[in-house]
Formats: C-alpha cells, sequence, structure tokens
C-alpha cells in the first residue's frame, strides 16, 4: 500500500479534531477532538520515521504520548471542578468573561 | 550502533537546580505540617530562583551545542533570556506570596462551607509555589531547546502549571475557573497545531533538530508541501502562545480571570520564554526560508500592533486594557523576529527585559487597588485614585508611559532600537504602523493618566491597600528598573549587544 | 542458549504464581458470602441495569482514572530503556533511577495528601 495514505489519514484525523473543537460545545468533547488531533500529529511522526528511515519520529510519538497523558490529566481536573461549580460541562455556559 | 549519551550536567545546571527545587516544594507539600508549610514553600522558591541565577552568572560565557545530545543549545541569547526570566520571576513570585489572592482550597465549590471552613482555619494551599516552579523551569528550557521534542515538551511544562494556576483565585472564582477552562482548551488547541508543524517539519528534513531542518532547507532536496506546512502550523502553535493577532483572543480573557500575580508572571515570563523560542527557531531553523513566511509573518506583526492598540481604547477593565497593550507590545516583538540580523536580536533582548519588568509593575499595582470585595478592576472606579493615594497612582502612570513608549522610560528605547533594526532591513511598512499604534496607544495611556489624576473622585469605597513588604519591594524594583533603563540604556544594550548571538 | 527459553521461563513462573495463588487463597482465606461477592466485580459500579448515581459516574472514579493514567504512561520510557539497558550501561541505570524518583516523589504526594482515600 502507499505509504502516503497514512499521511492523508492522518491530515484527516487532524482536520476532523479541529473542526470538532470549533463546533462541539461540550468541554469533554472539545477536549477529546483535541486528543484527536495530538494522535493525528503522533501518526505523521510514525509515518514519516518510516518515510525517512530513521527513529527519531518514533520517539517523538512516545513523549507526545506521555504529554498528552498529562493534558488529559490537567484537563479533567479543570473541567471536573467547574463542573463542580456549575453542574455543566457545556463551554457555552462558561461565558463571564466578556467576549 | 548505540552509545551511552553524555549530558553536561555542569551547563544544564541552571534548568536543573529549578526543577529540583520544585520537586522538593513538591515533598514538603506533602510531609511538612500546615503551620510550617507556607513559609518554607516561599523560602524554598526564592533560593532555588537565585541559586539558579548564580549558575546562570557561572555559565554565562558557555556555549554549546551538545549539553544534552542535539537537544539544548547553550548560547548568548538563550542564557540571557533564562537569566531574564529568573529575575522576573523572582519578582512576580514576591506577589505571589501575598497568600491572600489564592483559593484557599481549589477543590471546594466556591461559596461552600467546606471553602468557608477552609479559610476561616487558615487552611491555605501552597501548591502555587511548586507549581511556579516547574512553570519557570519549562520557560527556561523553552529558548533554549533546540529540537521539536524538547520544544514540544518545554512548550507543555511551562503551559499546565500555567493552567491550574490560573484558576486558583480567591474571589470570583467562578470568572478563575472559566478563564482557566478556556486557557486550557485554546492552549492545547495550539499545541497540537505546534505538534503536528513540528511532525511535517520532521518529514521534509527526516530530523528533529533545527540545525538538521535548516541544512535541509539549504540542501533544497525535501519535499516544499511538507515544508510549508510545517511552518505554518508550527508558527500557529507559537503565535498563540505570544498572544499574536489572529491568535489573541484567550489573552484579555485569562489575563481578567485569573489571580492578578499569575497574570503578572504569565504576561512577562510567557512571553519571554514565547519570544526566545520563538526567535531561535526563526533565526536558527527557519532563516533559509524566510521568503517563505516573512510576508505571513509581517501581516500578522501589524494586525497585531493595531488590533492591540486600537481595542485597548475601548475596555472598561484595567487588566483587560493592560492584556491588550501587552497583545500589542507582542506586535512590536515581532517586528524583531523579522529583522533576522544580530541588532534586531539585540533589540528584541532589550524590549523582552523592559516590557517583563514594566509589565510586572502595573499588575503589582492592580493587585493593590481594593474595596471591601476585593480588586478593583473596572475604570471607571479609579477615577480620581490619584488624589487619593498619589504616589502609588504616579508609580501606575510611569509604568503607562513606558508602554507607550514616552522618552525617558525604557520602552521608549526599547521601541527605538526594535524600529530602528526593523527599518535597516528595510522593513518601512512594520515602522510606519508600528509607530502609528505606538500614538493610538499613547493616546489610550493618557486618557488614564486624566481619569487618575484630573477629574474629580466620585466613588469613596475604593481604597489603595498598604502593600506588604514584599509586594512594596516588587514595584519599586520594577520602577527603578523602567526609569535606571530609559534614563542609562546603555548599561544594558551593551549586555544585550554582547550576549545577541545564536549558536548554530 | 535458544532466545526463547527466557519467554518459556517467564511463562513458567507466570502459570506458577497463578495457581499457586489460586490454590493458596482456597485453602488459607476465610469464606464468608454476601451480595457483594456474587456481583460479576467486587468493587466499582453496578453493572445493572443501571450504574449508580443515574447512570453517571462518580467524579470519584475520574480522580482514580486521572492518577492511573499517569502513572500508567510513565512505564512507556520504561521499555526502549529495557531493550537497550546493556548498551547503556550504568549511565542509563543512573538516569532512569533519577526519572523513577521522580515518579515517587509524585506518589508520595498523591498519597500524602490523600487522593488514594476512596471516601
Amino acid at each position: 500500500m502507499d505509504i502516503s495514505n497514512y499521511l492523508y489519514l492522518s491530515a484527516l484525523l487532524f482536520t476532523i479534531g479541529a473542526v470538532g473543537v470549533v463546533v462541539r460545545r461540550n468541554a469533554i468533547v472539545v477536549f477529546m477532538c483535541i486528543e484527536l488531533m495530538l494522535n493525528a500529529a503522533n501518526l505523521a511522526f510514525v509515518t514519516f520515521s518510516r518515510i525517512n528511515g530513521n527513529l527519531d519520529g518514533q520517539v517523538a510519538s512516545f513523549f507526545t504520548m506521555v504529554v498528552a497523558a498529562c493534558e488529559v490529566v490537567v484537563g479533567l481536573a479543570i473541567i471536573v471542578t467547574i463542573y463542580r461549580s456549575r453542574r455543566s460541562a457545556s463551554v457555552d455556559d462558561a461565558s463571564l468573561l466578556k467576549r | 550502533m548505540l552509545t551511552a549519551p553524555v549530558l553536561n550536567y555542569s551547563l544544564l545546571a541552571p534548568i536543573l537546580v529549578v526543577l529540583g527545587g520544585a520537586l522538593l516544594g513538591v515533598l514538603v507539600e506533602a510531609f511538612l505540617s500546615k503551620a510550617v508549610r507556607p513559609a518554607a514553600q516561599l523560602a524554598i522558591a526564592l533560593g532555588t530562583l537565585v541559586l539558579s541565577f548564580a549558575q546562570i552568572i557561572r555559565v554565562r560565557n558557555l556555549t554549546s551545542l551538545t549539553a544534552a545530545v542535539n537537544s539544548v543549545t547553550i548560547d548568548g541569547a538563550g542564557v540571557f533570556i533564562q537569566g531574564t526570566i529568573l529575575v522576573l520571576a523572582f519578582i512576580a513570585l514576591l506577589l505571589i506570596a501575598d497568600q491572600d489572592n489564592f483559593a484557599a482550597q481549589a477543590s471546594a465549590v466556591p461559596g461552600s462551607e467546606e471553602e468557608r471552613s477552609a479559610i476561616a482555619t487558615g487552611k491555605i494551599q501552597t501548591e502555587i509555589f511548586p507549581l511556579t516552579l516547574f512553570a519557570v523551569a519549562g520557560m527556561m528550557l523553552f529558548p533554549l531547546a533546540s529540537d521539536l521534542i524538547t520544544l514540544f515538551v518545554a512548550l507543555e511544562v511551562l503551559s499546565l502549571p500555567l493552567y491550574l494556576m490560573a484558576g486558583l483565585s480567591r474571589r470570583r472564582r467562578l470568572l478563575s475557573q472559566e478563564a482557566a477552562l478556556k486557557y486550557f482548551l485554546l492552549g492545547a488547541y495550539s499545541s497540537a497545531f505546534f505538534l503536528f508543524g513540528a511532525a511535517f517539519l520532521y518529514g521534509f528534513s527526516g530530523s528533529l533538530s533545527l540545525n538538521g531542518i535548516a541544512a535541509a532547507i539549504t540542501g533544497g532536496q525535501g519535499n516544499d508541501v511538507f515544508l510549508l506546512i510545517g511552518i505554518a502550523f508550527l508558527s500557529v502553535g507559537l503565535l498563540f502562545k505570544v498572544g499574536a493577532v489572529p491568535f489573541h483572543s484567550w489573552t484579555p480573557d485569562v489575563y481578567q480571570g485569573a489571580p492578578t500575580p499569575i497574570t503578572a508572571f504569565m504576561a512577562a515570563c510567557t512571553k519571554v520564554a514565547a519570544f526566545g523560542a520563538t526567535l531561535r527557531i526563526f533565526y536558527v531553523g527557519l532563516s533559509a526560508a524566510q521568503w517563505e513566511w516573512k510576508p505571513i509573518i509581517t501581516v500578522v506583526a501589524i494586525l497585531t500592533m493595531a488590533v492591540g492598540a486600537i481595542a485597548a481604547i475601548a475596555q472598561r477593565d484595567v487588566k483587560r486594557a493592560l492584556a491588550f497593550s501587552s497583545i500589542a507590545h507582542a506586535g512590536f516583538l515581532l517586528t524583531g523576529v523579522l529583522a533576522l540580523n544580530k541588532s534586531g536580536l539585540s533589540a528584541s533582548l532589550f524590549y523582552i527585559v523592559a516590557y517583563g519588568f514594566t509589565t510586572i509593575g502595573a499588575f503589582g499595582i492592580v493587585t493593590l487597588v481594593r474595596d471591601s470585595a476585593g480588586e478593583v478592576t473596572d475604570l471607571n472606579r479609579w477615577i480620581g485614585l490619584g488624589k487619593k493615594s498619589p504616589f502609588i497612582s504616579g508609580m501606575f502612570v510611569l509604568f503607562l508611559l513606558s508602554f507607550a513608549g514616552i522618552p525617558l522610560t525604557s520602552g521608549f528605547i526599547g521601541k527605538f532600537s526594535l524600529f530602528n533594526a526593523a527599518y535597516e532591513t528595510g522593513n518601512i511598512t512594520v515602522v510606519v504602523v508600528g509607530v502609528l499604534a505606538s500614538a493610538v496607544a499613547a493616546f489610550f495611556y493618557l486618557r488614564i493618566v486624566v481619569m487618575l489624576f484630573f477629574t474629580e473622585p466620585t466613588n469613596d469605597s475604593v481604597t489603595v491597600v498598604i502593600p506588604s513588604i514584599m509586594t512594596r519591594f516588587a514595584i519599586t524594583f520594577c520602577a527603578l528598573v523602567t526609569v535606571v533603563l530609559g534614563v542609562y540604556p546603555s548599561l544594558l544594550l551593551n549586555t544585550t549587544q554582547t550576549f545577541a548571538n545564536f549558536l548554530k | 542458549m535458544n532466545p526463547y527459553v527466557p519467554i518459556l521461563v517467564i511463562g513458567a513462573i507466570g502459570f506458577g504464581f497463578a495457581a499457586i495463588s489460586v490454590v493458596a487463597a482456597a485453602i488459607t482465606g476465610p469464606k464468608r458470602y454476601n451480595r457483594a461477592k456474587s456481583d460479576a466485580y467486587e468493587c466499582g459500579i453496578e453493572p445493572s441495569p443501571q450504574a449508580a448515581g443515574g447512570g453517571r459516574f462518580p467524579v470519584k472514579y475520574f480522580l482514580t482514572a486521572m492518577l492511573f493514567i499517569v502513572f500508567d504512561i510513565e512505564i512507556v520510557f520504561l521499555y526502549p530503556w529495557a531493550v537497550t539497558f546493556d548498551k547503556l550501561g550504568l549511565f542509563g541505570l543512573v538516569e532512569m533511577m533519577i526519572f523513577i524518583l521522580t515518579v515517587f516523589i509524585a506518589y508520595a504526594y498523591v498519597w500524602r495528601r490523600g487522593g488514594l482515600e476512596w471516601d
């Protein structure tokens, strides 16, 4: 199979994630879309690693995974505190600050 | 064949010391009793920064491309930026040490019995100090990082603590939590763009290091589509962090919602670190492809200066106004990125220092203007404050004049040398827009001066509280730097010229 | 030596441990029967008809899951180290010890601040 198909898939996933962040209203779903974007970048890293014939890209994907996990924890912590004070996880409800 | 890598601990010491201090802070939080925690944490944090600065002094004249294999470059500009971050963080920490600004228990629901009892019993969480140190460590690594993984990791290490710190305000907690959520979601969004761009730059060059990318651009074998995608997405991530238009929309909200000492820390140190990394990426990694990105960054710089200056006028809230002013300053600093020569770099370094101290000073004063419910940030209630407390208001005016770039303040010298560098390289458009934006901004700042000093006070409940000794020192120091750099700029200009070089 | 022998040994030890645990628990453990014992899982949510609290997971699950994710993902760095253990030698050992120490500091913090307590 043509290896560039992986790049198309990666670009597709990234676009789905990027559009999802803009159109979805639930903070958790927005957050999942961001994770999708990070994973798209990971797929691109691994594909390029294969194309370029060195392992740097695979190493990068390891670090991305760990950083993404830490981001999940910080993000969920923030969303949980917000949920506890408002009983809602919609990003539209969080609009006390002026636009 | 794999051989064990060599780490030069001596050159990495400034960063390692800060990370060690942060870990120590975590242990203190876990094992020391509540009574001694605040004092111990403050001592550890301040001591760590001093120790790290001593290490900076030690390595200031050393350069190395291989301090951590190829991931970290120690060079003049990098060390200068690290030192700047440390001093700014020290001053900001003195403001942060005023515990009164932070939520006693971040996990308690606002207004609940749990929160009231936490405040009443003096049960205070002091995690803010280790979090600050972790952020500082990330900020110190970011401008030195010379490969894409290290850049990404450093970016996250500096961002993650800041997301949490933005949500820790004691008063108006819903606002603060909302700021944290916005900052987090948009910050993570931009990190994803940064990472995707990094992946494509790697795909283009087959190397993660900035030097490898530069060599691939010069060599011209790679796929140019990958290069363009890479530059575009990487720039989105960076421009978000520095708060440039059109990626600035988070700045006013986050600056307004976050506790004011954290806003000061964020506005000064994050911007210094982000510009350090931006300068390195564009000067070292992408300078050979300047014809691809210069037009775009020029447009972004012009938009940033214009939007920042014009939108500031419409603001009714001091913190939002200062946020837009910081956006405008990001635009001015981008002209330093565009210059791509030694004088541009030197001017950027000077501007970063001038901007950092002025910003911390200005936000420091915002923490002092209060009524019974806490800080008052509504500009209309600041009317006539100059009559009630002329000294503090006078200092605030000094910072505003420096933001506006009036002569005899550090802001003037900074703007002058930046525009000079941009003019030398033929960026006339940018210089013209920059000067016009400065004029617009000056109008806005002068309006506040009139409000403070030449309007009769209407509302008597607003007072300027007597600052604690640490806050007093922080604000005075910032004012002193602003004046001294305005009157004797050569003190720092000579240093920035010596240090203004990136090792390639 | 055949490279698959260590894998066989690991497999045998694993099987032996499982078998011994089951037998030892059956012989030595106290035997009490109640409703919780007959559930599919002895802890966690009711599998049917729906989870406690109106079908939503309580926040505590998120907290525990978050802690699990962080500590779990750190293991990712141990695999490359295990593969190159001989080549990295003492340097690798020292660096990984420092890495594991920092993870333990985080763990100590979580433990002392009550992050592992269910109620």
